[in-house]
């Protein structure tokens, strides 16, 4: 008996060891990343994953950077910061990865930023945009976004230049949409506008009646949402169900992406949200890119996507210009950097955010959605009201 | 029941895993040494869960609660300036302070009423931490900065010193006439208050010293991880881990949650990173198997099959 | 304050009431089985999921509408509740409340993991009910008027079967006494398959009605398993009746707080009634059992 615990806990030994394989020494430049394929973020998540593997694919065909070849290592984070967390943990600590590319959403990236600073990995963000992400001294989050807090900026100043005055303004209780709502704040006090309604809601929640039910009371003129994909689109199903109306509806992320008007049908008509990017944007590479994307995954790319191929053309920039993969000599061009790609112009301050690139105002016009703002980019003209839902 | 020769035995196994644990910092790389804080997390949890549930039957499925209660203060004294340590003992302390009052008046609950509140009360405290914004930061949760964090070996030792306390309490309690009131409970509690036991003492103290060790580890965790948010801190899963561990185990012993520990986490580090469902799905099956076929756990194997066992859950 | 023109309290409370009638279909088939054989199952929440995602993949696949699959998903439930009784709960009842609690709740882990390896973690839903009803002013959601009528005929519908069949009275019977009910020569052991065959019935009815209102992953069932824990505790566990009020009240509060106060409220109302309704009252409101 005495010898069966010892047994088991001999056992238990050996399968620990079967943990921890060795560790090989590979050739390749590994970059890693978590990003969102499953939970709440997963369809954009995707769509930077695949915008980057592009790039990935690219960079080889190319004969690779600095003559080796380039390796992705990625997993999932289910969307939750607490696992994005672990697994740049695991990135840095465990696959020993060259270079880091950051998850999607500003809620994953607050989280796993903190690690890679930790130990002092840069790590090129595509997919996050809240100003607090940049606020907290770090020297290793390199954005290329445009931040939340400027998303709405075009569209309110298209609310007063029609005269409107009362804003009803929701969202989620995540950095992103925060940064989005502190924004709005903002720039409408500026404007002179009111906020006559304001509400956070949960991650998790898609029942908006209630929230509804009140913000009809008010009778807003514009309603704006700090939102991701799943919440604008229930918000907007839930919005006719009530008739709720205004005479503009703008959502963060929903409305930039295709599956907004697939899930919405007609309903997505006139609703306004912004972009940091389309095909259609005058671009090196952008056009073939959008071609070359939609061969290969058969859909039109979303700005997520776009973001994601970016981003490995900001690694290989910074890489070139570094002549090596050493953290600190990455870092160093990082900072210094001003180029543009397909996806854009990056270019951040010292503190690593983005400052290079504008933003685009889109909106859903016959079943398409179109850059509407600024007007040198626009592909249609703004529809101005929102058609009310009895007139459909 | 006292047995002197196994007790000398497992004392043994004892000093070596501890010398082992304190050596491995020198032999392991970041990654494998965090892997060890993590499973030493899982015994620190496991033990404590046992020392309430295990030990008096009192089965709480929210444990987890005062784990992130310890995460939060530790995390925002950390914010605070604090050092490290004292962070954690606050940690310690805030869940110590609410497990005081809450066990009153959860304990008054059995059976099914006990765990359906215990479940109740991680939620509520999720939702504190949602709606409690001006502290908490709500929903976005709480970035440390890097360099409030103590090193990898500090959190590690902490860690192992956690585990270490939680076992010896509950060794301590498991021999002491405690430890033999806490079980008449289990077994049937009016018998136990009709032969004098305070029953209500004894169960409070039980379960204000099970939510203490999860406050302090949630507070070091939080430095592991230097991330904490309400549904990270308040995790369901977190709960099941804890009982399927001790279960898995052997619930109400000493070893049972440290042998369920190790065979969870090394069964978790092979799937969770390529397979999270599976792993889950994997917890849930194992949680079966024992419960329907295996009620002592796996450490009743490995003992003599003849020996009676009153230290085993029903 | 404009939120109590009676408009918008009308309003709330059609919302309120067409959603307890949801809640209330999936709290009684919960109180029916502990009723009848003691056992709280934790996994009753994922039968209704199991429900909703049955009428994705035929809205999804055959594109029929959830009211067509609801004929087909109702038995193929009923079914599965049926031997998952015979195989698993059968062995946990009459044993101590943890064994049934731990067993159900291994099966509810293996449910959502099932899930979430076959539809992923993203949020499904299933646009065939859209739009609204006009009625004056007031505009009344279609797919919320449909569910909430169709839960709370199913509801009544089980409870008139309970009443006036042979059958149903058995199933009583049973629940108030089963040992005198097996002398009286009642089959307990197929009452008790029937039983949890029809509360499975009424999670998975539960769960088409689920999947025309909101989006919904395989995770979805821990908020809705612990809103019935919050009802069956204030309708009396075991009671079928009281937890078909419990229902009623958690949907109508939800909407008033959600209303008056902010959705992230409403989602906390149910737990926050929960624990204090047990820490006031340890065995709920109109408690029936002592573990």
């Amino acid at each position: 008996m005495k010898r069966r615990l010892s047994l088991s806990v001999l056992f238990s030994l050996v399968l620990a060891a079967m943990v921890f394989p060795p560790v090989t020494q590979a050739k390749d430049i590994v970059v890693g990343t978590s990003v969102a394929l499953t939970g709440k973020y997963a369809r954009t998540g995707q769509e930077q994953l695949q915008g980057f593997q592009m790039w990935v694919d690219e960079v080889n065909a190319r004969g690779g950077l600095l003559g080796q070849k380039v390796k992705l290592v990625h997993y999932d984070d289910e969307s939750k910061p607490e696992t994005g967390a672990k697994l740049y943990e695991k990135l840095i600590t465990d696959d020993k990865v060259d270079l880091l590319i950051g998850p999607y959403s500003s809620d994953v990236t607050m989280a796993a930023s903190t690690v890679a600073e930790k130990h002092g990995m840069p790590m090129v963000s595509s997919g996050a945009s809240a100003s607090e992400i940049w606020e907290r001294g770090y020297k290793n989050t390199f954005g290329l976004y445009t931040l939340a807090e400027l998303y709405m900026d075009q569209i309110l100043d298209l609310g007063k230049s029609k005269g409107l005055k009362k804003i009803a303004l929701i969202y989620e209780n995540t950095a992103f949409p925060r940064g989005v709502a502190a924004g709005v704040k903002d720039k409408a006090k500026k404007l002179g506008m009111q906020i006559v309604f304001e509400e956070e809601y949960g991650k998790a929640s898609t029942d908006f009646s209630s929230m509804i039910i009140k913000i009809k009371a008010r009778k807003p003129d514009m309603v704006i949402g700090g939102s991701y994909l799943p919440d604008s689109t229930a918000f907007m199903r839930q919005a006719k169900e009530n008739r709720l109306y205004a005479k503009i509806f703008a959502f963060a992320v929903g409305p930039g992406l295709p599956d907004f008007g697939q899930n919405l049908g007609l309903d997505a008509e006139g609703v306004m949200g912004n972009t940091q990017w389309e095909p259609t944007l005058k671009l090196p590479g952008a056009k073939e890119f959008a071609e070359k994307y939609k061969a290969k995954y058969g859909h039109e790319p979303g700005y997520h996507a776009g973001g994601g191929y970016g981003a490995g053309y900001v690694l290989e920039a910074a890489v070139k210009k570094a002549g090596s993969t050493d953290p600190d000599k990455v870092r160093a061009a990082l900072f210094a950097l001003d180029t543009v790609n397909a996806f854009g112009r990056f270019k951040v301050d010292a503190t690593g955010r983005q400052i290079g690139k504008p933003a685009y105002a889109v909106q859903w016009l016959a079943g398409e959605r179109h850059i509407v703002l600024p007007v040198e980019a626009a592909t249609a003209k703004v529809v101005y009201p929102f058609k009310d839902w009895g007139k459909r | 029941m006292p047995d002197g020769g196994r007790r000398f035995n497992s004392g043994w196994i004892g000093v070596v895993l501890v010398v082992l644990a304190s050596l491995a910092p020198l032999g392991l790389n970041d990654y494998q040494q965090s892997f060890l804080l993590q499973v030493f997390l899982v015994i620190a949890l496991a033990q404590a869960w046992n020392l309430i549930s295990g030990m008096t039957g009192y089965v709480s499925f929210g444990h987890a609660a005062f784990f992130g209660v310890g995460a939060y203060a530790g995390a925002l004294f950390l914010t605070w300036g604090f050092p490290w340590w004292l962070a954690v003992m606050k940690g310690a302390g805030i869940a110590l302070l609410l497990a005081v009052p809450l066990g009153f008046l959860t304990l008054r609950l059995r059976g099914p009423y006990f765990a359906i509140a215990m479940l109740g009360l991680n939620e509520v405290g999720r939702i504190v931490a949602t709606l409690w914004v001006d502290v908490t930061h709500g929903g976005t949760g709480l970035t440390l900065s890097p360099e409030l964090l103590p090193s990898l070996d500090v959190k590690y030792f902490t860690m192992f010193a956690l585990a270490l306390g939680a076992t010896l309490l509950v060794a301590g309690i498991h021999r002491s006439r405690f430890g033999l009131e806490l079980r008449a409970i289990r077994e049937d509690e009016e018998a136990a208050e009709m032969v004098g036991v305070n029953t209500t003492l004894n169960k409070v103290i039980a379960f204000v010293l099970s939510a203490l060790i999860p406050g302090a580890v949630g507070a070091v965790y939080v430095m592991y991880t230097s991330y904490i948010n309400p549904s990270s801190a308040f995790e369901h899963a977190r709960n099941i881990e804890m009982i399927v561990v001790v279960l898995f185990g052997g619930s109400g012993t000493v070893w049972g949650p440290i042998i369920g520990a190790g065979t969870v986490m090394v069964l978790r580090e092979l799937l969770w990173a390529q397979f999270p469902a599976a792993h889950l799905a994997a917890l849930g099956v194992l949680l079966l198997v024992v419960v329907l076929y295996l009620p002592g756990g796996l450490i009743s194997i490995l003992r003599d099959r003849q020996r009676t066992r009153p230290d085993v859950l029903r | 304050m404009e939120l109590l023109e009676p408009e918008i309290l009308l309003q709330l409370l059609i919302g309120g009431l067409l959603a307890g009638a949801l809640y209330a279909l999936l709290a009684c088939g919960l109180n029916l089985v502990f009723g009848v054989m003691r056992v709280i199952n934790l996994a009753h929440a994922e039968l209704m999921l199991m429900g909703a995602f049955g009428a994705y993949v035929l809205f999804t696949v055959f594109g029929l509408h959830p009211l067509v699959s609801l004929l087909l998903i109702v038995p193929a439930i009923f079914f599965v509740g049926y031997y998952l009784q015979r195989f698993l709960i059968e062995r946990v009842v009459g044993r101590p409340m943890l064994t049934s609690l731990l067993a159900t709740y291994g099966l509810s882990i293996i449910l959502i993991n099932l899930g979430l390896l076959l539809f992923s973690a993203d949020f499904k839903s299933i646009p065939a009910l859209q739009g609204s009803f006009l009625i004056d002013e007031l505009a009344v959601s279609k797919p919320r008027v449909t569910a909430g009528l169709i839960s709370l005929l199913l509801t009544v519908g089980v409870y008139l079967f309970l009443e006036r069949t042979r059958l149903g009275k058995a199933i009583r019977a049973v629940s108030e006494h089963a040992q005198v009910a097996a002398i009286c020569g009642i089959d307990v052991r197929r009452i008790r398959m029937l039983t949890f065959g029809m509360a499975a019935a009424m999670a998975g009815a539960a769960g088409v009605m689920l999947s025309v209102i909101y989006s919904f992953w395989p995770g979805s069932g821990v908020d809705f398993i612990q809103k019935c824990f919050a009802i069956i505790i204030i309708g009396g566990m075991g009671n079928f009746v009281g937890a078909f009020y419990g229902g009623i009240l958690l949907g109508v509060v939800e909407a008033f707080v959600g209303g008056f106060a902010s959705t992230q409220w409403a989602e906390a109302v149910a737990y926050l009634l929960l624990v204090t309704v047990l820490l006031i009252r340890p065995t709920g409101l109109k408690g029936v059992a002592r573990a």
